[in-house]
């Protein structure tokens, strides 16, 4: 066979441009937040979620009233006129306390969860990773405080701290780490004998590198998905916790407490219950619905 | 007697309230058939701690107790002691001896009730084994102190029985208060066979054996505790109930709506928020009550070392807002400590007779906090104000704060505990400020001012002062036996508390109330129970 030299032309081109990307490849947050866009319940979630940030933020403010008010002879006002949400037994503002409330009922939910989110992830890992009978005892450690029953270790906390914001965010914290610490050991447990562990071994990096550098980075997902599940968990343990009177210290309100002096007079002043409750649910479901969108949107088996 | 006011706890409750909200209608059991029988529901408001007559000091406790149980007096509507199983008794001169004769009258199991049974149970009320907490009750008492603090034995308790029929008790010192004490549940007697066959007999309906109008049948934990008319009571023939009921719903919420529904009869406490509501309602009462809201300041701190401090925050509160738009039940503003009600020798009014000790005054108040070194409220320390987890509390506090806050320009903080670490803090004179209330052990003025001698078990501020202390040693000793200057002296003891302040009074009492229009003779009284069913019949 011989070559016709004729036939061919050399190419110029210094690219192929069959070869090039036609657009940016997918990054893994930029998918997440695509399918997350397509769940319309989780994308109503964030959108609740930043409303009640927003107006935690301002909300106290609009009304002209503060939060501590008081004017006795104006107590128990139904909502209208100066006070769109009503008034409260002391004759103080609903919305300005509702909005203060969420200030710190968001605060507790969005606090511990991070608090939980340090304890949880270094506990979970460490003890899965160095295993044998380290993990052992730090996981019969954490079976001993699932042991206790949550409530009323939370209020022995209490007792202990004094009551207040601070003790609550500190029992808070300190008892819902746990679940946390259980998925984080379970999902290092698996990935710890993966080959990139190996590799990264091999490569002398030691214990403290692979853990943050490689391990809990790849956790990522169902700890952002149990963080937000907790947010609602912690508003809703202190709104019990404030319906029992151990709650943040008047004059200051959460919604739980707020929740709990509206119960005094559901029948004659219903309002005084509602706005709280009404708020309260909205957050859980809020919260619930971005949570469970997560779940969906970080799980690589369930993405198209 | 500790004013002591339950408040629920536990998730039972708010699932109770959910339940109700949602069905709307709930509590432990649905509603009974009464037509024609002679039946009254009170909501006594709370698991009682015990039934035993030595050890409750809880006033529902008190309620229950007395309906089973009768002591040698019993009171009557006119609030006086009037004969019990005691059908008679003799005072001697001189007022130390006491002797009752007693009456023909018999144990709910046909057992006579005798001169020893009271004997026994006074013993039994004062044994340090059963470390009762009002032994102290017993102590006017010669030898009862000695044999409870461990120092005597009980053969040197000067209570004697001479027969049966015939019981002689000898006093440490003059007691105008002893005979109404013989009314009240520590004093009351056992039956020592019983007690002795059946160490338990507290605890199950069959062995609570009492010499009241009323006896148990059943015992419900946490629901109900009910009691059939007793036919061996002596009086059996002036009690027309055929059975009284006791609920045990401590949510007065629910026990509101209870009512509401027709499930119970009566509803001793109502919500503070219905009230308003509720105003020119025929079923809906305020009864007065003999007790004693206020704050006490713990005088061993800065700055409540300072009488002028202590003074000038007791006049810079609203005390008629506080009774007008907070408290709502016809509560009276206090300008002194001792409540209106308690009657005087001659027929007088303490309270009446006393007046006030001072008005509200914010000039004078921020004058003397200025005087005190805080000019406009400047440099006044952190400080806070205790009280126990309840909401009337809360919001009276809250009311208090917001004042100071308005007319001192002082910032004081709240602090809300458990009922038993309330106590603790308090005993320790572990607090700034702290909220506190008591009710009358009997009808005599001596039960609020001996409280605040120098290291008195409630006095619990840490004040102290001669003068108080020789006033009322003396009203308790050299004028015992003549009524006028002992009067006198608790009123001058009086005016040294109102002027030095170690305690800032807020209001006294009243008792708003639920009671069906249908129910005659139930007394409701103003200090010791609740209730008294013995007389009470149903329309």
């Amino acid at each position: 066979m011989q070559y016709q030299q004729e036939l061919f032309t050399p190419l110029n081109a210094p690219e192929l441009a069959g070869e090039q990307m036609g657009r940016e490849s997918p990054g893994y947050w930029s998918d997440v937040w695509r399918s997350l866009k397509k769940n319309r319940l989780a994308l109503s979630g964030i959108l609740i979620i930043i409303f009640l940030g927003i107006m935690a933020g301002i909300g106290p403010h609009l009304s002209g009233s503060a939060y501590d008010a008081q004017n006795l002879s104006l107590a128990n006002r139904p909502p209208g006129g100066g006070y769109w949400f009503g008034t409260d037994s002391l004759g103080r503002d609903l919305f300005s306390r509702v909005w203060i409330g969420a200030r710190i009922s968001l605060t507790i939910g969005l606090f511990t969860s991070f608090i939980c989110f340090f304890i949880g992830v270094l506990y979970g890992s460490v003890s899965a990773f160095i295993g044998g009978r380290v993990d052992d005892i730090m996981m019969r450690i954490v079976e001993v405080f699932y042991g206790i029953p949550f409530m009323l270790y939370v209020i022995v906390m209490m007792m202990a701290l004094d009551t207040g914001l601070r003790a609550i965010l500190i029992a808070l914290g300190m008892v819902y780490w746990l679940d946390m610490a259980r998925i984080v050991r379970g999902q290092v447990l698996s990935l710890k004998e993966q080959e990139f562990v190996l590799a990264a071994r091999t490569l002398g990096a030691g214990t403290w590198r692979i853990l943050t550098r490689h391990l809990i980075p790849n956790t990522m997902g169902p700890i952002i998905v149990t963080m937000t599940l907790l947010v609602p968990n912690a508003i809703f343990a202190e709104a019990f916790l404030s319906f029992l009177g151990l709650g943040v210290s008047a004059p200051m309100a959460s919604w739980g407490s707020l929740a709990s002096d509206g119960i005094q007079g559901l029948r004659s002043y219903p309002w005084q219950l509602f706005f709280p409750a009404f708020f309260i649910s909205i957050t859980m479901l809020a919260f619930n619905f971005l949570g469970d969108g997560l779940r969906d949107a970080l799980d690589p088996r369930l993405r198209q | 007697m500790l004013f002591k006011q339950r408040r629920f706890l536990g998730l039972v409750c708010i699932v109770s309230v959910m339940a109700l909200i949602l069905t709307g209608c709930g509590g432990p059991s649905g509603p009974k058939e009464t037509a024609g029988q002679q039946i009254i529901r009170y909501n006594a408001s709370a698991e009682p701690q015990t039934l035993d007559p030595g050890m409750a000091t809880g006033i529902p406790e008190m309620t229950i107790i007395n309906a089973m149980f009768e002591g040698l007096t019993r009171y009557n509507n006119k609030n006086e002691p009037a004969p019990g199983i005691a059908e008679s008794w003799t005072i001697s001169p001189d007022g130390l001896t006491y002797t009752f004769k007693l009456r023909d009258a018999r144990w709910s199991n046909g057992d006579p009730v005798t001169a020893q049974g009271f004997v026994d149970g006074w013993l039994r009320a004062l044994d340090p084994k059963l470390a009762s907490e009002y032994a102290y009750q017993l102590y006017y008492i010669k030898g009862a102190e000695e044999y409870n603090t461990g120092k005597g034995s009980d053969k040197d308790v000067a209570a004697k029985a001479l027969d049966d029929k015939t019981l002689q008790v000898i006093l440490k010192a003059p007691s105008p208060q002893f005979l109404g004490l013989t009314s009240f549940q520590t004093l009351f007697p056992v039956n020592s066979k019983v007690v002795s066959a059946h160490p338990d007999w507290i605890a199950s309906p069959e062995n609570y054996i009492g010499n009241g109008p009323f006896k148990m049948v059943s015992w419900d934990h946490n629901q109900v505790i009910k009691c059939v008319k007793n036919p061996n009571y002596w009086d059996a023939a002036n009690v027309k109930l055929d059975e009284l009921h006791f609920y045990l719903v401590d949510n007065n919420t629910t026990g509101f709506n209870m009512f509401k529904a027709g499930q119970l009869d009566i509803q001793y406490n109502v919500p503070i928020q219905e009230i308003a509501g509720l105003k020119g309602n025929p079923e809906f009462k305020i009864m007065p009550n003999m007790s004693s809201y206020f704050y006490r300041f713990n005088v061993t701190k800065k700055p409540f070392n300072d009488p002028r401090v202590r003074r000038a925050l007791a006049l810079a509160i609203d005390r008629q807002a506080i009774v007008r738009d907070v408290c709502k039940g016809e509560q009276l503003p206090a300008y002194a400590y001792i409540p209106f009600g308690v009657p005087e020798p001659g027929g007088g009014d303490f309270r009446k007779t006393g007046g006030d000790f001072f008005r509200e005054d914010l000039d004078q108040a921020r004058e003397l906090l200025a005087g005190a070194g805080y000019p406009d409220g400047k440099g006044f320390p952190a400080v806070s104000i205790m009280y126990n987890n309840n909401d009337q509390h809360k919001a009276i506090a809250e009311a208090i704060q917001a004042m100071w806050k308005k007319n001192l320009n002082i910032n004081v903080t709240l602090q809300n505990k458990e009922w038993q670490t309330y106590l603790n803090d308090m005993q320790n004179l572990n607090y700034d400020i702290v909220r506190a209330s008591w009710t009358p052990d009997y009808m005599d003025a001596m039960t609020f001012a001996d409280m605040f001698v120098t290291d008195g078990g409630n006095n619990l501020t840490g004040w102290s002062n001669k003068e108080y202390d020789r006033l009322i040693d003396a009203a308790k000793s050299t004028d015992a036996g003549n009524p006028k200057a002992r009067v006198e002296d608790m009123h001058r003891s009086e005016s040294i508390l109102m002027e030095e302040m170690p305690i800032m009074p807020v209001y006294f009492y009243t008792q708003p109330i639920l009671i069906k229009s249908s129910l005659k003779n139930v007394i409701i009284p103003p200090f010791g129970l609740e209730a008294e069913f013995k007389w009470a019949y149903v329309e």
